[in-house]
């Protein structure tokens, strides 16, 4: 899933980085937003902290709850990239690995979830040319974009009318299939290949993958969401 | 925090071993399809999951590994301090 270098019109990726940045800084600015809390300046001077701002007005200071958010994605975000590394072997000579997305989603919320996803994917493209630094944008809009942000509401809908567990496996499988279409659509776009037939092509070993996907995630989501509920402050 | 982290190692480690080295579903489709030729090599530090100047294999697949949770979990550590100094934002 993670596009190398040449196999997307760096032009077109840089235009997806864009993208990424904008909808990844308003994710932070939520979740900013969701991990503090604006204190006044008076109540700062009394415990001795912000004195030295002569500024009057209020300031934003961590809450326990945002602490242990913090903490948390980087806990999902550090299981995402371990769980990552295990290609699995899905036809002759074809491996597939996890994504992640929903279980992110799910245990983080999209905020949050997109977020420790677009962490993952930068640090593996920064740190381990896995996944081309040209294709950054591409890979971000695939993975922490479609894969998280928009199947955690794909999740979100479903669950209004389907029980929880079916809800997560069917998003889990349709955030593998969108992200590896995506992904197909931009190869298309910048001339790689045919269009059509790479998306045929990506849609038949991502449909098997994202069976593996479904499993893992639910597996994975047992494990760590029962001990995120047991250990609710980190 | 501890066991969720000791876990992720865990995994690492596992995968180091066990994980398939076939090519992953995008690179199949770029060589069944034959344009996986137009993919350029791209390097860094750790490229295929391995430490430079040692000698590949799972230990140092694992290694690596290790390293890279520890990098994100230092993204994280380091977000939560940018948060807390997050000061004079007023409204």
């Amino acid at each position: 899933m993670h596009i190398p270098d040449g196999f997307i019109d760096p032009k077109f990726s840089g235009g997806l980085a864009g993208v990424a940045a904008l909808a990844l800084g308003y994710c932070f600015a939520r979740v900013r937003q969701m991990a503090t809390a604006v204190v006044p300046q008076e109540a700062l001077a009394a415990i001795g902290k912000g004195v030295h701002s002569l500024k009057t007005g209020s300031s934003r200071m961590l809450t326990a709850f945002g602490e242990s958010l913090i903490l948390k994605m980087g806990m999902v975000a550090s299981l995402i990239f371990a769980a990552q590394m295990f290609n699995f072997p899905i036809a002759e000579g074809t491996s597939g690995h996890f994504l992640g997305g929903v279980l992110a989603a799910v245990l983080l919320g999209p905020f949050a979830g997109s977020l420790a996803l677009a962490a993952v994917v930068i640090i593996q493209s920064l740190f381990f040319a896995d996944g081309g630094f040209l294709a950054l944008g591409a890979n971000l809009v695939n993975m922490a974009l479609i894969g998280t942000f928009l199947s955690y509401y794909i999740y979100a809908l479903l669950k209004q009318k389907l029980p929880e567990e079916l809800s997560i496996g069917l998003a889990a499988w349709l955030s593998v299939v969108l992200a590896a279409s995506a992904c197909a659509l931009e190869i298309g776009l910048s001339g790689t290949f045919d269009l059509l037939a790479t998306f045929l092509a990506m849609f038949k070993v991502h449909a098997v993958i994202g069976l593996a996907e479904v499993l893992i995630t639910l597996g994975l989501i047992k494990v760590a969401g029962g001990y995120f509920e047991k250990n609710s402050s980190i | 925090m501890r066991k969720i982290v000791l876990f992720s190692i865990l995994i690492v480690i596992l995968a180091a071993f066990f994980a398939s080295s076939s090519p992953d579903g995008l690179e199949k489709v770029a060589e069944k399809l034959g344009f996986i030729g137009k993919g350029a090599e791209s390097r860094s530090i750790l490229t295929d999951y391995s430490l430079p100047f040692l000698k590949s294999g799972p230990v140092n697949t694992a290694a690596a590994g290790v390293v890279g949770v520890g990098l994100i979990l230092a993204t994280f550590l380091g977000i939560k301090s940018m948060c807390r100094g997050a000061g004079r934002s007023g409204r």
